[in-house]
């Protein structure tokens, strides 16, 4: 089963811009932890991860039912205002995807299920 | 019959990963034993007879099924997690009271609902029947059936796993089961809304849910302080309604008490799991069980000893602060140190949309000889009251004043 990992709020931590340089430098260490940690696991692998630029960078773009492209500036939604990154994984159920997750700093965090779609 | 439900849904769910498929098949070899046993005579191996005319119902139901549906998502089992091979140690037979614990930790799951976990709980490792399911929630059947029928498709679409997590995290997710189970029990024994007062036989199934679980994991603490507390709430159950009416505490006939759950709590509460550090929820089952223990070891009403019962009270709201608690222990003040001290005790206490606040208050101004003040608050406590018994009540000791 594959997962997109949405960390879309701070959370019990800090915003980024306000930690100090020791606690980012501490938050990076879990995030290679996380790494490490998936790696390890059997049945489980990181397919792709990064970090977001601020959410004002975001950009929406829906379609109209007669095909007109509207773009809007900003995150899409409330859940995603805060959204600082996104993991995907491979990972086989929710218990393992949540058991790792633990290692990460304490953000709020969604966790989707992806669809196999073939193109 | 009924206590392979779980074990037979269980089996039935590691075969085939259809969560879909199971309870209806399972349902139907049920229904057609039903018709035929009383008839053919009991079969020798019951349980092994229903696996098999259900088993017989999953392979019909997978032949007919299109192509689209076979490519549905299965549900995910341990099997996933480890590499091949691991699988052929489970399938001797002897880790069928694990197969148990994955079914009940995979419907009292966190990231569920605890209503619909305690629904599905009931229905796919009691097998209790939708029907009644939907009586215990107070909502109707069809509402009932497709809450569970959702909660099933978000297990298989969400990735919860019919699986024992880490030990690490065993102790977190048994906790989750005790509350699904207390949600449960709770439903039946104070529904707050609707004619019965008391759906004892309801609140009896939630306690055989307790029980098969505490049977995998005997010295869990959480489910071991939970029995205990939910054993002495329904031993009262008999003494709890005369007539159709509601009947308090302090005038119950102890006689009709069920002693001997109350004798099998006592024997809980003495357990030593209970001795050393537990997490809060058992704390506060523990303690809330011991408070009922007061009451339920107390030969007459007037024996009571309300001091101890204000001691734990004070305990209970350190380790899990509520205003039902807070109610309670105002009461419990009440009876030990007079209706004034009741009265300060109450001093700001709300419970949004509950009546039971306003009661207190006007029974302890009644005592106390207020009264008009005591009428405006039975008022209150008339109109926020959605029991039909309860109200009646109310009503009476109005009339009363």
């Amino acid at each position: 089963m594959k997962y997109l990992v949405l960390l879309v709020g701070d959370g019990a931590e800090k915003a980024w811009p306000d930690q100090s340089e020791s606690e980012q430098a501490a938050a990076m260490a879990r995030f290679g932890e996380f790494a490490a940690a998936c790696a390890a696991r059997d049945g489980v692998e990181l397919l792709a991860g990064e970090a977001l630029t601020e959410p004002g960078d975001a950009t929406v773009m829906r379609t109209s039912s007669s095909g007109e492209v509207l773009l809007t500036d900003g995150p899409y939604a409330e859940v995603i205002e805060g959204m600082g990154g996104f993991y995907l994984l491979e990972a086989p159920d929710l218990d393992v995807v949540v058991e790792l997750l633990r290692i990460l700093p304490r953000y709020d965090i969604q966790i989707h299920p992806t669809v196999d779609v073939a193109l | 019959m009924r206590q392979e439900w779980g074990r037979l849904v269980a089996l039935l769910l590691s075969q085939f990963r259809r969560l879909d498929l199971v309870e209806d098949a399972l349902g139907d070899a049920v229904e057609v034993a039903s018709r035929t046993w009383p008839v053919d005579g009991t079969p020798d191996n019951p349980a092994g007879w229903l696996m098999t005319a259900a088993k017989r119902r999953v392979l019909d139901r997978l032949r007919t099924e299109g192509v689209a549906q076979r490519k549905l998502p299965l549900l995910l089992t341990d099997a996933e997690r480890q590499q091949e091979g691991a699988r052929t140690m489970a399938d001797g037979g002897s880790l069928v009271e694990d197969d148990v614990l994955r079914l009940v930790l995979m419907c009292a799951h966190p990231a569920l609902a605890l209503e619909a976990a305690a629904a599905l709980s009931l229905r796919l490792v009691l097998g209790v029947p939708t029907a009644d399911v939907a009586r215990l929630f107070l909502v109707p059947e069809p509402t009932m059936a497709a809450r569970i029928t959702r909660a099933k498709k978000r297990i298989v679409g969400a990735g919860i796993p019919f699986a024992v997590p880490d030990a690490a995290v065993l102790p977190e997710r048994l906790d989750v089961v005790a509350q699904v189970s207390y949600l449960a029990f709770t439903a039946g024994y104070a529904p707050g809304t609707g004619p019965d007062l008391l759906r004892a036989d309801l609140s009896g199934e939630a306690i055989r849910l307790v029980r098969v679980v505490l049977g995998l994991r005997p010295d869990e603490p959480a489910l071991v302080a939970l029995l205990a507390l939910v054993l002495l709430q329904h031993s009262r159950r008999d003494a709890r309604v005369r007539d159709g009416r509601l009947v308090l505490l302090a005038d119950q006939d102890r006689g009709r008490w069920h002693h001997d759950e109350v004798a099998e709590a006592m024997r809980l509460l003495r357990s030593p799991v209970l001795a050393g550090p537990v997490t809060p929820l058992t704390a506060s089952y523990a303690l809330q069980a011991r408070i009922a223990a007061e009451h339920a070891t107390a030969p007459t009403a007037e024996d009571t000893r309300w001091d101890r019962v204000v001691g734990l009270y004070d305990l209970l709201l350190q380790v899990s602060p509520s205003p039902s608690a807070r109610l309670a222990r105002a009461v419990a003040v009440a009876e030990d140190r007079g209706p004034a001290a009741g009265l300060a005790a109450l001093e700001g206490l709300e419970i949004p949309s509950n009546h039971r606040p306003a009661a207190v208050r006007a029974e302890l101004l009644a005592r106390s000889g207020d009264t008009d003040a005591a009428r405006a608050s039975y008022d209150q406590a008339i109109a926020a009251c959605g029991n039909d018994v309860e109200r009646e009540f109310l009503l009476a000791r109005r009339a009363d004043l």
